[in-house]
Order: C-alpha cells, then structure tokens, then sequence
C-alpha cells in the first residue's frame, strides 16, 4: 500500500471507530511516518477530492461523507455520533459502515425534524426528499457551500 | 444538498431566495447514490466516480438533464 493510501485508510478508519477527525499526529503514528509526510499526503488526497483540508492544511473539515466538524445532519450507529457533510452524505454515512443507523436532519424550509432509521438495505419507506441548489458541474467550486 | 417535507417545502424555500427550485430526488434513489458512492470508502482500492462514470450513474436512476449532468457548461 503506498503511502497516501495508507494515510487515506487510517483518516477513514479513525472516522469511522470515533466519528471524528483525527489529529494529524495521530495518523503519522498509526502509518509510521512524520507529521510532514502525512501532510503532504492529505494535499494529495484533497487533489482527488478524497478529504477537504482546513485552511491550514493539516485540519481535516471533510472526508466524505463524515465531517470534521459539527453540521445539522446526525448520525447514530453503534452507539457512535458521527456528522455527515450533507443530506447526500448522512446516507452515506450507514452506506459506508455498512451498519444500521439512525439519521438525524431537518426541512430546510420548515425546521420539521427528521428521524430515519437506515438499515443494512436503505431506509425505509420516505416521502422526504433531497433538493440541491448546485448542478453537478459546479459541487467542487465550493463544496462547503454545496 | 438539503433534506425537504415535500416539494412545496423546496418551492417555498426557494422563492424565499430568489432561486430556481431544482429537481427533487426520491429517498431511495439517494440510498443508491450514498451506496455507490460510499460502499466501499473505508477500503483501500476506493476512489470517487468519475465524470463519465457520475453520467451513467445519475441517468440509471433517471436523473438526467444538464443539472445532473458533472461536464455540461449550460451553468
């Protein structure tokens, strides 16, 4: 496994057994390398979209679907809070655990709560629905935004 | 990319900004785009689709149309 790999699977793995970001010092222990390495790593890894860097390039803001900072979507699984960047996202949070969750969001519009329960096969029946304002071409130009 | 009630929850809150509503998509069809996306991101070998690959993906699920589409200029 070459190394910004290795860095990609400790980011992801951390996420998923804690439902945060981790620390950049905590990935270079996990894969055996310094800090600077890592860093470098992620910025490679933001080039293919793979994780979303705060400004100072060693924060992780994103590695989607989790975020690395408190967002309106909630997401239960195993006992463990996670954050998800998006609506899209909060789906895709149980997608890749691969484990029941609940999710928790809101009607933009209304402010109306949501709770759904997402089993290993998707969610139950729904008459919600996802509404983005942004067309596909353009998600990148601000993610944080989309 | 937000959750809504119902359609009319998206035309109200659009109005209120003065933006264009956009299409809606189905619950289920958002589960087969979370799976497709993110199934397998804990893995080693995971990637993001691709533009071309995103095409096929959105018009299996009939979302299609330049809004959907990740190359179109139209925006």
């Amino acid at each position: 496994m070459d190394s910004d790999t290795a860095v990609k699977v400790a980011v992801y793995r951390h996420f998923a057994d804690t439902g945060r970001a981790p620390a950049i010092a905590t990935i270079a222990e996990l894969v055996g390398a310094g800090d600077q390495e890592v860093q470098e790593s992620y910025g490679h890894l933001a080039k293919g979209r793979l994780l979303v860097l705060e400004a100072d390039g060693r924060a992780i803001r994103m590695a989607p679907p989790f975020s690395g900072v408190p967002t309106q979507h909630r997401v239960l699984a195993s006992g463990v809070t996670y954050y998800a960047n998006c609506a899209w996202d909060s789906l895709g949070i149980p997608a890749a655990l691969h484990r029941p969750a609940e999710v928790f969001s809101r009607c933009e519009a209304s402010l109306e709560p949501l709770r759904l329960e997402v089993g290993e096969r998707g969610p139950g029946s729904s008459s919600w629905l996802f509404h983005c304002q942004v067309p596909a071409a353009k998600w990148w130009q601000d993610i944080v935004f989309t | 990319m937000l959750f809504f009630r119902s359609e009319e929850r998206v035309r109200e809150w659009c109005r209120a900004r003065g933006l264009p509503p956009r299409p809606v998509v189905r619950m289920d069809q958002l589960w087969q785009l979370a799976v497709t996306w993110y199934a397998t991101r804990l893995e080693p070998e995971s990637r993001r689709p691709g533009a071309p690959e995103m095409r096929g993906i959105f018009a299996a699920l009939g979302l299609e149309g330049d809004f959907w589409d990740p190359l179109a200029d139209s925006f």
